[in-house]
């Protein structure tokens, strides 16, 4: 009986230079680095724009992967934050200020809160409750969003219009204020190397924060949970925290959103959204952060260029490489990558065990 | 007074029997997600495409001009080998796996992405509206009901007790409910637990497929019409108490009519919001929904 495993469940292992995640994660940001060069010296915005697009989406997917690959909770549901948090900053960019960073303050600790309101309810439960709980409360929260109109609030440009089915467009340009000089994102390629170091920053804060004693904590939950109270820890309050911190995530990436494409709608709320990220974190490879932007950035390849040769049949395609995934090869493609810069080297290996 | 009687008659109570319809459809689909979960813990995310199957296969046995009613015997006998292939094929590779609830979720979740993009493609994404077989509608009480949704309400609850007499008074369903009470031992009797295994898993697509017969007449036939029902239809399960007949039963009566008679007041939207609120509220209390397993009645 073979035993398959979501999750390369091994951590991190602490040696002399990079571990093998690291090098999977550096050798994809030199690539993001090359693609830029590529696309401002052929001069495509619009893939930049679309790279820009998949980081954003990559930023959703390390959510679901925080929570799938550390914590063993399926969430099925997590659009809703990534949602929530376009609507949030996008309102906030159209109505009450221009600034980047008071954007971001304000969507964090909301994100948060909604993701608290969101984790009490939905760690209720375990397993597939979870699993079917955060896939209900998405659902709901999509259809209140996309009946919703105005919602009473006045704001110094009119009434705060959230646009019912349609969404809202018209965000302006934003400028990101960096001290020294202000970055105008409104030139793709700004507004690429910003998410760029956005997305860096979170993978290597979350890579740190699997290394210190929470971060073992969530793996220790996700390894054996009963067995955990017994240690003295309280399970349900670690999973929140993660939770909560997931949703931080996938609603600051959210607010990106319509920075980029000038609005929200309801899609983004919706279960496609959701589904695609989990895609994202099984093709690239659970429990590893970096695959799930890889994942991603194939997912948007596929969605726009493939989709756009081959129509609708792509989704059979996403599909089918989807179900592929899950039985043949259940590591992903960074779980296989790390597992071949892992292998066994006996020469390097004796020398150093002598030393 | 007369107002009140005139609100019940016309308002209240034609809206509790279109909630009884929805009811009825809710739970044949619950009851395939009950099963199929009761005995292979298998959550399967692909039973609204199935439905949506049903639909489909209705349509092209009735554009190659099959009666209605033969339609709607054949449809569930072409669904089984497809609901057998599928838990050969996906579900039994996982089957092992420590993980097997995640994994099996994330098959089906993958196989109702590629059956969904297959009906757009083969039918296209608008709706097909098949003719109700039965036209005209019956007085009742003074209410003038369409005659085919009063059939629909009897079919379907006829159905519900053919399928719990199955399970729990057929041979068939003794070994079910035995492989799902602990399979080792069931096993170790002689019963064939992996072909009771792709049985029920064909059954509750099958049933799954039959209530989309059932609904095209009245919702038509369209690739993603299964999202609408599966909300509720998992909303059941859970309220009921996954892998529980009775509970999906009552649950399904209980929330199709919350729905309902919330939407009299409410908008349709928040009426789901109410539904979701029970579920939360139900698990609040409990976490294993309101009736048992499927091994224990």
């Amino acid at each position: 009986m073979v035993e398959r495993e979501l999750t390369a469940a091994t951590p991190p292992v602490s040696r002399r230079g990079l571990s093998s995640l690291n090098k999977v994660a550096l050798t994809a940001f030199l690539g993001a680095l090359l693609f830029a060069v590529w696309a401002v010296v052929f001069e495509q915005p619009f893939y930049l724009g679309l790279a820009t697009e998949a980081l954003i989406l990559g930023g959703l997917a390390m959510s679901v992967d925080l929570l799938l690959g550390y914590c063993g909770l399926l969430s099925l549901g997590h659009a809703l934050f990534f949602g929530l948090g376009a609507y949030m900053g996008g309102l906030l960019l159209l109505h009450y200020t221009g600034s980047f960073w008071l954007t971001c303050l304000l969507v964090v600790p909301a994100s948060a809160a909604i993701g608290l309101v969101g984790g009490l309810i939905a760690l209720r439960s375990s397993g597939v409750y979870f699993a079917l709980i955060t896939f209900a409360m998405a659902q709901v929260v999509e259809k209140v969003v996309f009946v919703t109109n105005e919602i009473g609030l006045e704001s110094p440009r009119g009434a705060v219009d959230v646009g019912g089915s349609d969404g809202f467009q018209g965000v302006p340009g934003v400028e990101v204020d960096l001290l020294l000089f202000s970055l105008d994102l409104r030139d793709p390629l700004s507004f690429f190397l910003l998410t760029l170091t956005l997305v860096s920053v979170t993978y290597l804060g979350l890579y740190w924060l699997m290394s210190t004693p929470f971060g073992r904590t969530l793996r220790a939950l996700r390894t054996n949970e009963r067995r955990l109270p017994h240690l003295g820890y309280a399970p349900r309050r670690f999973k929140l925290a993660a939770f909560v911190l997931s949703a931080v995530i996938a609603g600051f990436f959210g607010a990106l959103y319509p920075m980029l494409r000038g609005g929200a709608f309801p899609e983004l709320l919706t279960f496609g959204m959701s589904g695609d990220a989990v895609i994202s974190v099984i093709i690239g490879g659970t429990g590893t952060l970096i695959g799930p932007l890889i994942g991603t950035a194939l997912l948007v390849f596929m969605r726009s260029v493939v989709g756009s040769e081959l129509g609708d049949l792509h989704v059979i395609i996403v599909g089918l490489v989807f179900i592929a995934a899950v039985i043949f090869f259940p590591k992903g493609i960074v779980g296989y990558a790390r597992a071949y810069l892992d292998r066994p080297k006996p020469d390097r290996g004796r020398t150093d065990n002598d030393g | 007074m007369v107002d009140l009687f005139t609100y019940l008659q016309f308002v209240l109570a034609p809206q509790m029997v279109t909630g009884l319809v929805i009811g009825v459809a809710v739970i044949l689909m619950a009851l395939g997600l009950t099963i199929i979960f009761g005995l292979l813990d298998v959550i399967n995310l692909a039973h609204g495409a199935f439905y949506a199957l049903g639909g489909f296969v209705l349509i092209t046995l009735l554009g190659l001009g099959l009666d209605f009613w033969v339609a709607m015997v054949l449809v569930p006998l072409l669904v089984l080998p497809a609901g057998l292939v599928t838990e050969r094929l996906l579900i039994q590779r996982v089957f092992h796996s420590g993980d097997r609830h995640t994994l099996t979720l994330l098959l089906t979740f993958g196989l109702s992405l590629v059956m969904e993009d297959l009906f757009k493609i083969i039918y296209g994404p608008d709706p097909h509206r098949p003719q109700p077989p039965i036209s005209g509608a019956v007085e009742l009480l003074g209410m003038y009901l369409p005659t085919y949704r009063v059939f629909l309400i009897f079919f379907g609850a006829l159905l519900i007790a053919a399928l719990s007499l199955f399970l729990f008074r057929s041979d068939f369903g003794a070994r079910i409910r035995a492989a799902a009470y602990d399979r080792h031992m069931a096993a170790s009797l002689g019963i064939q637990v992996k072909s009771v295994y792709s049985w029920t898993f064909a059954l509750g697509l099958a049933v799954a497929a039959l209530s989309g017969v059932l609904l095209s007449p009245i919702y038509g036939v369209y690739p993603d019409m299964g999202h609408g029902f599966i909300f509720l239809a998992f909303a059941v399960v859970i309220v009921g108490g996954l892998g529980s007949i009775k509970g999906a039963v009552v649950a399904g009566l209980l929330l199709t009519q919350v729905f309902v008679l919330a939407s009299l007041v409410m908008s349709p939207v928040w009426a789901d919001v109410l539904v979701f609120a029970t579920m939360v509220l139900v698990l609040l209390f409990r976490p294993q929904g309101l009736f048992g397993s499927l091994a224990h009645g």
